[in-house]
This record gives structure tokens, C-alpha cells and sequence, in this order.
């Protein structure tokens, strides 16, 4: 039997109903982020076996059950791993069942963290992790108190500057980390500038780029999961476990974040993160959340007012440096993405 | 000859190879995964660095991920990721010239 590879085109509903279909009867779900889909159909146009991806990850991969041991998925990923490289990826990243961890070793990914029952992050790199840590800059010297905070800073609001001032209050040093993944409307080289500006005076902060292994939860694979709070739980469970590699190699003692009323997902995430840092020697503080006039300082609010043309009425929630960003001509694009978003509050 | 991007090439297929080859810093960096490791593994080892030896690759980041493959394979991967990688594929590729 010989079996060819076509490509799923996204208007071709023919081989996406079966690519679902195979999708279904391996017990996934399609993955609602995919920038590419491939499948191997046999003589007679059925699909057995199917992947796709996005950026630089590998999801939604699944061979019929009864192709098993035909060496399929290795035709599969070659042929994805080519297209990624074409594209300018060259480290590529996939999330899989533990089950299916010795298939994927075979076709040269390394495990990164792993989440019992559920899942395995892995990469093609050896070593890649590692070679990530010792990239950080990390200060000569000793220090007693050593935290770190994560953001997405998605503007950097006062909020943000009141949750690190605190920090490099109580701390010796401070690792703030912006996630550096491409997921809202406002780039990462912009957030990250914002961050800097809003933060230069804090001598004790050190501000670091999360790199590809912390992503946000915005891009996490569910497509395995069975419900929406079990993604995010997985997701955060997983996302604690790398940092807290990344902590016991910076010395990060404490963790501090943002307290959380409106988000679900980010309410959820903090309690997860109350439970499971401890366990890895981190203490959690949760810092209630800066008020302005009344109302709860955050990112989305600026987004939402952004969009609505109601920039004026954000002013008091920004620091200088980011509320001149938003005013000057430079950020017409950005500002454009963020107007042109269906729901600036959420993406 | 220099390596300039990062390019790949073969499969993960039985009987083949997947090479990719990346810009190093003044040495070879070999990463080697093989389904025959222990029976074959130095020689695969051999093969890959005489090969890239053989085409004045003196600084790279290689990695190959090998299911099986002869060593006449081995070494058509690994110059056709080092061609790929330098832009040789697009114009001249030495055939047989660096290559003996």
C-alpha cells in the first residue's frame, strides 16, 4: 500500500471533515490554532494519519489506529519539520501525550517538562533548555532575597510599576520577566521598551526575555485536554514547573504576581500558583491590585479605552513613558491593531 | 566552506537521515540520535565528520536524527544540508569537487 501526502488546505472541506474525523476517533480535539495542516491519504482517499502546526510548535498529530507501527508518523513530522525550516524555524517545539513520549524521542525531541497524568513539552534540541538558562544574566555576587515576576505587559500600566516597585522594595534584586511571544496586538519589542522605560529607575531590577519556553495561554494546546479548566490547569501547572527551573537557577526565592477578579483564566492560574510554587521551595506573594479614581488598574482597561477612542480617560493608569508611546505617531499601527480587535479585553 | 543559515536535509523515514546543519562558533558541534546507535554509532559518527571535513566545514552546529541509514546516505545528507546551507544548491554545486 502506498500512501501520499497532501496538504489540508483550509478551504478543502472534503480532507478536513476527514482529518476531524481521524482527529475524533484518536481522541483529540483540532487544535483552534493551526497555520498548516498535512495528511497522508491511502489509494482510496482515507486518511491515516494527519498533523499540522503553528509558529514554531507541532500539534494535533495523530495516526489512525489501525496504520500504527507503519512508520507513519515519521513521514508526517520530516514533512512538517521541512516546512517549519523553510518558514525559518529551526527550534521546534511539541506538546504530547506521556504516553507517546518514546515516539517522538525516536524522531530527535528531548523532553523539557512534563505535566503526570497528561502531558510532555518537548523540543528538538539537546540541551536546549540548558543552553536557555545560561543565557540569563544572572549578577556576581550574593544576595538574600531574590524574586521574580512575570508580565505580558500588554501595555505596561502603573499597575505593572506598582507590582515591581513593591518588589524591588522588599528584594534584593528583582528578575522581571516579559514574555516574549507574539500573541496580542502590541509586539514584543514595544512592551518590552515600555517595561524598560517604566522601570529604569528601579536599580534592583533586572529585565530578562522569557524566551520560547514560557508561553502564554493564549497559544496552549488544549486539543487533548477534555475541558477548557483542565487546559488552562495543565497549562499552569507546566508553566510553573519551568519556572521554577528557571528560579532554582537564578535563586528566585519569591514569586510575586498581580492579584485577579475579572479573568478567569488568570484568577485560576494564581491559584495554581499558590498551590504548586511552594512545593518547589518558591513562596507566592499575591499583591492586591492598584486603584485609580476607584476603578482597578489593568491592561485590558487601557486596551478597551484605546480601542473605543477614550484614550484621555486612561491617562491616570499610565506611567509617563507608556502614555507618551500611545500619543506619539510611532504607535499609529499598533494602536490601529489594537482598534481593529474584535475584544480588545480578551485575545 | 561556511555555513551561513540554518538548512536541513533528509527525512525521519526508515533507511534515511534528517541533518541540519547551523552556524557555529569555531568548532563542529555533532549531536547524533540514531535507532542504531549502539551497533553503528562511531561510525556514523566517522562518516558525518569526514564528510563535513571533506568540505572545509570547520564551524557548525549539527544535528542528525538517523533511522538506519548507509553510509553513501549518511554523507548525501549531510552535503546537501551543508549546499543548502551556503546557497551552493542555487548555483554551482561542486560535484565531486570538495567531495571525493
Amino acid at each position: 500500500m502506498s500512501y501520499s501526502l497532501e496538504t489540508i488546505a483550509p478551504y478543502n472541506s472534503l480532507f478536513n471533515k476527514k482529518m476531524d474525523t481521524l482527529l475524533k476517533n484518536e481522541g483529540i480535539k483540532r487544535d483552534g490554532h493551526l497555520d498548516y495542516s498535512c495528511g497522508l491519504f491511502d489509494d482510496d482517499y482515507n486518511i491515516v494519519a494527519t498533523g499540522s502546526c503553528y509558529n514554531n510548535t507541532l500539534r494535533c498529530l495523530a495516526v489512525s489506529s489501525s496504520h500504527r507501527g507503519e512508520g507513519l508518523m515519521n513521514e508526517v513530522v520530516s514533512h512538517l519539520m521541512n516546512r517549519l525550516f523553510e518558514q525559518g524555524y529551526t527550534h521546534i517545539f511539541l506538546y504530547t501525550k506521556i504516553s507517546n513520549i518514546n515516539i517522538f524521542k525516536d524522531l530527535g525531541f528531548y523532553e523539557i517538562a512534563r505535566v503526570e497524568p497528561t502531558l510532555v513539552f518537548m523540543e528538538n534540541r539537546r540541551n536546549g533548555f540548558e543552553s536557555f538558562l545560561s543565557s540569563l544574566e544572572k549578577p556576581e555576587g550574593s544576595f538574600s532575597s531574590v524574586c521574580g515576576i512575570v508580565m505580558n505587559a500588554n501595555p505596561f500600566t502603573l499597575g505593572h510599576r506598582y507590582l515591581v516597585e513593591k518588589a524591588s522594595s522588599e528584594n534584593d534584586l528583582v528578575h522581571l520577566f516579559v514574555l516574549s511571544e507574539e500573541a496580542g496586538p502590541i509586539p514584543f519589542s514595544v512592551r518590552k521598551k515600555l517595561v524598560e522605560e517604566g522601570t529604569k529607575d528601579l536599580k534592583n531590577v533586572i529585565i530578562h526575555e522569557s524566551g520560547p519556553y514560557m508561553i502564554s495561554s493564549a497559544t496552549f494546546p488544549s486539543y487533548f485536554l477534555k475541558d477548557e479548566d483542565s487546559a488552562i490547569m495543565t497549562h499552569g501547572v507546566l508553566d510553573i514547573a519551568i519556572f521554577s527551573s528557571i528560579a532554582g537557577y537564578l535563586g528566585i526565592k519569591t514569586r510575586y504576581a498581580g492579584s485577579e477578579k475579572t479573568s478567569h483564566v488568570t484568577s485560576l492560574y494564581n491559584q495554581i500558583m499558590a498551590e504548586k510554587l511552594p512545593e518547589a521551595g518558591i513562596k507566592f506573594v499575591e499583591v492586591q491590585r492598584l486603584e485609580k479614581d476607584g476603578s482597578t488598574v489593568s491592561a485590558s482597561t487601557v486596551r478597551q479605552a484605546i480601542h473605543d477612542d477614550r484614550f484621555d480617560e486612561v491617562l491616570n493608569m499610565l506611567p509617563e513613558s507608556t502614555a507618551r508611546y500611545f500619543s506619539s505617531p510611532e504607535s499609529e499601527t499598533v494602536r490601529n491593531n489594537i482598534k481593529n480587535m474584535k475584544d480588545p479585553r480578551h485575545y | 566552506m561556511e555555513i551561513k543559515k540554518p538548512a536541513m536535509a533528509g527525512t525521519l523515514e526508515s533507511s534515511d537521515a534528517q541533518v541540519t546543519v547551523e552556524p557555529g562558533n569555531g568548532k563542529i558541534e555533532l549531536s547524533l540520535e540514531s535507532s542504531v546507535m549502539n551497533q553503528y554509532g562511531r561510525q556514523i559518527k566517522d562518516t558525518v565528520l569526514e564528510t563535513l571535513d571533506r568540505l572545509g566545514v570547520t564551524s557548525a552546529r549539527v544535528t542528525m536524527v538517523d533511522k538506519g541509514a548507509l553510509d553513501c546516505t549518511i554523507k548525501a545528507r549531510v552535503e546537501c544540508a551543508v549546499f543548502r546551507s551556503c546557497d551552493a544548491s542555487e548555483s554551482n554545486i561542486p560535484w565531486g569537487g570538495a567531495i571525493k
